[in-house]
């Protein structure tokens, strides 16, 4: 669509450019898939024996369990040498916390740990605070945990009313207030607590368990995640020591905004394992169960539903490793604050994406997970019966849902009114083109068919942009829609590309159901808001541009599950591709 | 002194295999270090722990299995000598052909798996030893070194033994020998720059495979119909399971 070659590679640079090729899992290294052998031991021999134990309250249990993880040098990964880490690709880590996921509490604890815990440091501390704590964090010694949510306030973190105040000496700040829903509250040695100096300026600090002051709530009586430990931590007069103020004073919001965008792309990797986990369930359940003197596996609705996961976790799988590919190109040879600038807050359009598509895709894998099991599902005996309630928590916590939709065209507007990305040059060249459509029959059918989403999205948020220009925040279910669209775009976008490598089969047929759905829920979704952003002729116009954008052929979609069934059954489970 | 494991590198026993061709079909199949070998992995590690010294992996194989080296290196030992070669080689050729690389090395101790998880075969190690004209001790749960001897327990089919031996020797693995530690990853990390020496031969193997095929195990499918006489059916379910299936 444009020239300029690096755009594809700048964060949401995809909607005006295609790549011309991205990373997957094929790409991956013998040292990462040593690493997730490793991993997949640790779980074997390490959480497995004590699973039974963890999810039934033993939460104590997590402590020596982190040890050992730290005694693997599972907690060094994103931990500079120098402090006792390894300083290892974001590839790496990511892989880590999909091989984890299956562990559901555990992983949790594990992910506030190695993520929202420790990263804060890694990225903000100064040498001093690096030195004090970060080996201790590598080893597994301390346990961290990250405290931004508020019982009055979580998706408006900002809004904390946690206070600190500086003492008379000038040695201390005296915080005071209540953080909610603290991961590994329960047996963290170290707290990140965000509050407000003097009420105003948003800031982090570093508490230690021991400060006197810090005292915890009860253990939240929780739907899954039940090995994970969530408390309130409740902080009285509480003397933090100046040094342990974190980062800037008065950019607490850089810190926690970041931290939580690691957060985001990691649980959507972490979903996706956990996707791939109940699949696996499912398909062998589904060859082993015999309904009508048949195994289930023989009908079709059923092999709908293995189709309908495996495809979905390719799209989620395809478009996580891409991002996290480009997360690692634009880290390489950086470190501290400049790292988080260019390579971690460049990508949280696609941290974003990936949170969302990862949470939803694993909640889709469950739910119809525990309907392939039928009454068993229903069953604590079964392990997808974990994995339901498990799944759950993933669209609310490291920023609801609803918040990261909001966010991605967003992040995208803003750039956009940055000057970063050049969208409305991009949305200006666009109108001519729409009023000229060309019905040339493209070479690469799939292909035109997601550029063609990427001119919608970049069609409707224009006249969204237009119209309601600086209310537009108040215009959320346009938002919504443009996030949704933009999902699909680079989920689909990732696939294809994925798939032309793989030489096609499986992948291709995966590829093609996901588009001609998401081309569907575009049109859908497209049409719904339209008669709001234009009238009259316009807008007959503009809904026959959507109608042209969003067409596709007749397809089988029939033939093409059951076809994709097939693999699931043969490999029982997701047909992972092979490097 | 210097302690080595001989490997092999073979198809994980959860992995489906296929066959194509009257072959066995790996494309599909997770490949990895024999867990019988697995053993000597540990075993020449902690020997080397304990007696100071060398920790060397040997391999004969194609290629592809570099993979099951770099974890033996990941797991700690020091460097690895490949021998590469692909297609099959029957264990008595291979035996002759890692026999000349021992003896080049001259290592103390010689460790390798009791049995090769893919031919079931249990010919490697006393065949290596015979090669080298060294003693054999098979199916090894507990070695200790002591004055250049060593004491060596071993499995026999009703009972165990304790045997002295004088070095340099051939032990295979039985399970119990110990419990192979995994990767770390710094450990992985630092074997990334291990050494593997790679040697190019080519033997001729004295066997050839002609056909292979997987045995299907069919299921007995018997139903018990419990809706009649329960106690019954229990019974007889009891009964089926301890004479017939011997698994209570
Ligand atoms: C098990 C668990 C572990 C957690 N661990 C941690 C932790 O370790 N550290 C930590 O700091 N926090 C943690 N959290 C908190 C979590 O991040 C918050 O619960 C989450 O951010 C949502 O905040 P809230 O619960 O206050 O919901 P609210 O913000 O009150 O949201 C309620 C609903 O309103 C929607 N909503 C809110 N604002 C908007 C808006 N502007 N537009 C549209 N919809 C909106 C939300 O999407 C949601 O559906 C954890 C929570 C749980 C349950």
């Amino acid at each position: 669509m444009i020239a300029d070659r690096k755009l594809a590679k700048k964060g949401g640079g995809w909607l005006l450019e295609r790549p011309e090729g991205i990373f997957t899992p094929e790409d991956f290294d013998d040292t990462v898939r040593e690493i997730i052998k490793t991993t997949r031991t640790f779980v074997e021999r390490e959480y497995q024996p004590v699973a039974e134990r963890l999810e039934h309250g033993e939460l104590e249990l997590n402590v020596p369990l982190m040890r050992k993880a730290g005694e693997q040098g599972l907690l060094g990964i994103e931990v500079p040498e120098e402090y006792g880490g390894l300083d290892l690709s974001k590839t790496i880590s990511t892989v880590v916390a999909e091989e984890l996921s299956p562990t559901g509490g555990f992983s949790v604890t594990y992910g506030a740990h190695t993520s929202i815990g420790t990263l804060p440091l890694v990225y903000f501390g100064t040498p001093e605070q690096k030195a004090k704590y970060l080996p201790k964090l590598a080893s597994g010694e301390w346990i961290a945990a990250y405290c931004l949510t508020e019982p009055g306030n979580g998706s408006d973190a900002l809004a904390a009313k946690t206070k600190a105040v500086l003492s008379e000496d000038g040695k201390h700040y005296v915080l005071n207030g209540t953080k909610m829903w603290i991961s590994n509250a329960g047996f963290a040695h170290l707290f990140t607590v965000f509050a407000k100096i003097d009420g105003e300026k948003f800031t982090a600090f570093l508490v230690e368990r021991d400060t006197p002051g810090l005292s915890f709530g009860a253990e939240e009586k929780k739907m899954g995640i039940k090995a994970s430990s969530t408390r309130m931590v409740i902080l009285e007069d509480v003397k933090v020591p100046v040094e342990n103020v974190l980062g800037t004073i008065g950019k607490g919001h850089q810190i926690a905004f970041n931290v939580l965008n690691v957060g985001r792309y990691k649980l959507g990797a972490g979903a996706i394992g956990g996707a791939k986990h109940a699949l696996a369930l499912s398909a062998k359940y589904a060859k082993e169960r015999v309904a009508f003197g048949k195994p289930i596996a023989h009908f079709g609705l059923i092999q709908h539903k293995l189709a309908e996961m495996a495809t979905r976790i390719y799209a989620g799988e395809s478009a996580t490793y891409r991002t996290v590919g480009l997360i690692d190109e634009a880290l390489q040879g950086k470190s501290g604050t400049e790292a988080v600038l260019a390579g971690i807050e460049e990508y949280a359009i696609e941290a974003s994406i990936i949170k969302v598509l990862g949470s939803e895709v694993l909640d889709y894998c469950v739910d119809e997970g525990v309907q392939i099991h039928g009454g068993y599902g229903y069953s604590a005996e079964y392990p997808i019966e974990r994995a339901y309630r498990d799944s759950r928590i993933n669209r609310i916590f490291e920023g609801t849902n609803e918040i990261n939709r909001l966010l991605i065209p967003g992040m995208l507007l803003r750039r956009a009114m940055k000057g970063e990305l050049p969208l409305v040059d991009a949305a200006t060249r666009l109108q001519k083109e729409l009023l000229e459509p060309s019905f040339d029959q493209p070479d690469d059918l799939e292909l035109a068919q997601i550029d063609n989403l990427k001119k919608l999205v970049l069609m409707t948020s224009g006249l969204a942009a237009l119209k309601y220009t600086t209310k537009i925040e108040e215009e959320q279910e346009i938002l919504a829609t443009a996030a949704d669209i933009l999902i699909d775009i680079y989920a689909a976008e990732s696939m294809l590309l994925r798939s032309r490598r793989l030489g096609g089969g499986v992948y291709a047929d995966m590829t093609t159901l996901y588009l001609y759905q998401a081309l569907d829920r575009a049109q859908s979704a497209a049409l719904g808001v339209l008669p709001r952003l234009a009238e009259g002729d316009e807008m007959r116009v503009m809904a026959s541009a959507v109608r042209r954008l969003t067409k596709h052929e007749p397809t089988d979609l029939v033939d093409l599950r059951r076809r994709i069934a097939q693999k699931v059954l043969e490999a029982e489970g997701y047909p992972q591709p092979r490097a | 002194m210097k302690f080595v494991a001989v490997i092999r590198q073979v198809p994980d026993s959860e992995s489906r295999l296929k066959i194509d061709a009257g072959r066995v079909d790996l494309s599909s199949a997770t490949l990895i270090l024999d867990q019988m070998d697995e053993y000597a992995v540990e075993e020449v590690i902690r020997l080397q722990e304990k007696h100071g010294g060398e920790s060397v992996i040997v391999a004969l194989g194609p290629e592809r299995f570099e993979e099951a080296v770099r974890t033996a290196l990941a797991m700690g030992a020091d460097r690895a000598i490949h021998l590469v070669q692909e297609g099959y080689l029957d264990p008595i050729t291979q035996a002759e052909a890692l026999a000349e690389a021992l003896r080049a090395e001259a290592p103390d101790v010689v460790l390798t798996g009791g049995q090769q998880a893919d031919w079931d075969s249990q010919a490697l190690g006393p065949a290596i030893a015979e090669a080298l004209g060294w003693p054999v001790v098979t199916w090894t749960t507990a070695l200790e070194l002591e004055d250049g001897q060593a004491r060596a327990k071993h499995d026999l089919d009703e009972g165990a033994e304790v045997v002295r031996v004088s070095l340099p020797a051939v032990f295979t693995t039985q399970q119990g020998l110990n419990e192979p530690r995994y990767p770390t990853l710094p450990g992985i990390m630092k074997a990334k720059k291990k050494e593997i020496r790679k040697i190019p031969i080519s033997a001729a193997s004295k066997v050839e495979v002609l056909e292979q095929s997987i045995q299907e195990r069919s299921r007995l499918g018997k139903v018990l119909d419990g809706t009649k006489d329960p106690h019954a059916a229990a019974s007889e379910l009891i009964r089926l399971l301890h004479e017939e299936a011997k698994v209570i």
